[in-house]
């Protein structure tokens, strides 16, 4: 028995080509731009599979919709003219903003979890979608990612918008640094950055959402 | 053929004595040499008829004649450009997407309906190109704009091509499109995959798709 493996090629750095021969990839809702052959979309609901993934969903408001893609052909995906980097697991699990998260292949399994008040600060809300299993991912940004590494011993820091994923075995805490003159509207506007500890790979945009650190 | 892509979001025009060229009004960036610019205040091609269909349809782009002897810059509101040379065959593009085109090329505004009746202007109306579209024919260049980088992918006979509506952005050669629906009980419940409408390209020729679900 043969397993079926989604191909992902990435087409002038914004369009995502899947070519499908009769397996499931999950994509964002509404990102297919165009396809040939026969696709058939149907809407997954996100947070997770099963019904603790249902009640996560309900509590969290982590809504990822996302649709499952069925077919045999090429499925074209883009979103906004967001940049995608194409991300490999073997095994290991990704973080990743909802709205960062473009296309997974079907055989990874998508959970939410709790991110705490850094989640907060990213503007993103209080939970994070995690992407476990071996195959392919693909993120959006705002501008192309940088990949940038963390070893131990070298922790690093990164502006909570411009936060977009990480894998690996990674500790993350929130920081912040208000001070006397921040209080006086004279911050420099990096009160709040997400510090990562460990062995893994930060993705990073050369963009910053909203969040609610970024005024201060 | 006077256009050449200098970026992803540029053209350079060659203007010669007796060689015009058309382009959306405001469009010039810089210029050398001896060039006028006119606004066509008539809309200069089609006759009468396709004048009245212009104002009726409000597929009036403003456009505006280049002459003269000398190099013109092309660009428009950050978008992305991509040159389309037609040899002999029609282009079929949305008016606010013309940037700039080849004075020999003749332009005619298409009655949506009059390519596959009611059906055709409910197309209209979904893609949001209204009941009229621009069409472009004969030998030269274009400069067609979009959001986040054009796309082409190929329609061969047996295997059709389907877009999402609002990344569609021209196609040219023997192609028909239809508008195709996959409404199910689903979008009917608002659980929809945000898929329900595909416009199906089925013929020979090229379809040009952009990263994105935003018009311009």
């Amino acid at each position: 028995m043969f397993t079926l493996v989604a191909q992902f090629q990435l087409r002038g750095g914004k369009v995502l080509a899947v070519t499908l021969t009769g397996d499931t990839v999950k994509a964002k809702n509404g990102s297919m731009v165009a396809y040939d052959g026969r696709m058939a979309f149907k809407k997954l609901s996100g947070g997770g599979d099963g019904l603790r993934g249902m009640v996560t969903r309900r509590l969290t408001g982590e809504q990822m919709t996302v649709m499952e893609v069925k077919g045999e052909g090429t499925c074209y995906f883009a979103d906004r003219a967001s940049d995608l980097s194409l991300v490999r697991l073997d095994g290991e699990t990704l973080h990743v903003e909802s709205s960062n998260l473009l296309c997974a292949e079907g055989t990874l399994r998508t959970g939410t979890t709790f991110t705490g008040l850094r989640g907060a600060s990213q503007g993103n809300g209080l939970f994070t979608t995690t992407v476990e299993g071996s195959g392919r991912a693909a993120l959006m940004s705002d501008g192309q990612a940088v990949i940038l590494r963390v070893t131990p011993g070298t922790p690093l820091q990164v502006d909570p918008g411009a936060y977009v994923a990480h894998t690996g075995g990674l500790r993350q805490e929130l920081r912040g640094g208000v001070g006397f003159r921040t209080l006086l509207g004279e911050g420099s506007g990096e009160a709040f950055q997400i510090r990562f500890e460990g062995d893994g790979l930060v993705y990073v945009q050369p963009s910053e959402r909203n969040t609610l650190g970024g005024d201060v | 053929m006077p256009f050449r892509e200098i970026s992803a979001k540029m053209v350079q025009a060659e203007v010669t004595p007796g060689q015009r060229v058309f382009s959306q009004r405001g469009a010039m960036i810089a210029y050398k040499g001896e060039v006028s610019f006119t606004p066509n205040t008539r809309s200069g091609q089609g006759g009468v008829l396709s004048m009245i269909g212009r104002r009726v349809a409000n597929e009036a782009a403003p456009l505006m004649t280049v002459e003269g002897s000398g190099q013109v810059w092309f660009g428009h509101g950050g978008h992305h450009v991509q040159v389309v040379e037609l040899a002999g065959d029609t282009l079929y593009v949305e008016a606010d997407r013309l940037l700039a085109f080849d004075g020999t090329l003749e332009q005619d505004t298409v009655f949506l309906g009059a390519q596959g009746g009611v059906r055709g202007v409910v197309r209209g109306q979904v893609t949001g190109q209204g009941l009229f579209t621009t069409s472009l024919r004969g030998t030269g260049g274009v400069a067609v704009m979009a959001h986040g980088g054009v796309l082409p992918l190929p329609v061969t006979p047996g295997r059709p091509v389907h877009v999402d509506p609002q990344a569609y952005v021209a196609h040219h050669g023997d192609v028909r499109n239809k508008l195709s629906t996959a409404l199910g009980w689903r979008d009917m419940v608002g659980r929809g995959s945000g898929e329900a409408f595909q416009l199906e390209l089925s013929g020979e020729g090229t379809v040009y798709v952009q990263a994105s679900e935003e018009k311009l």
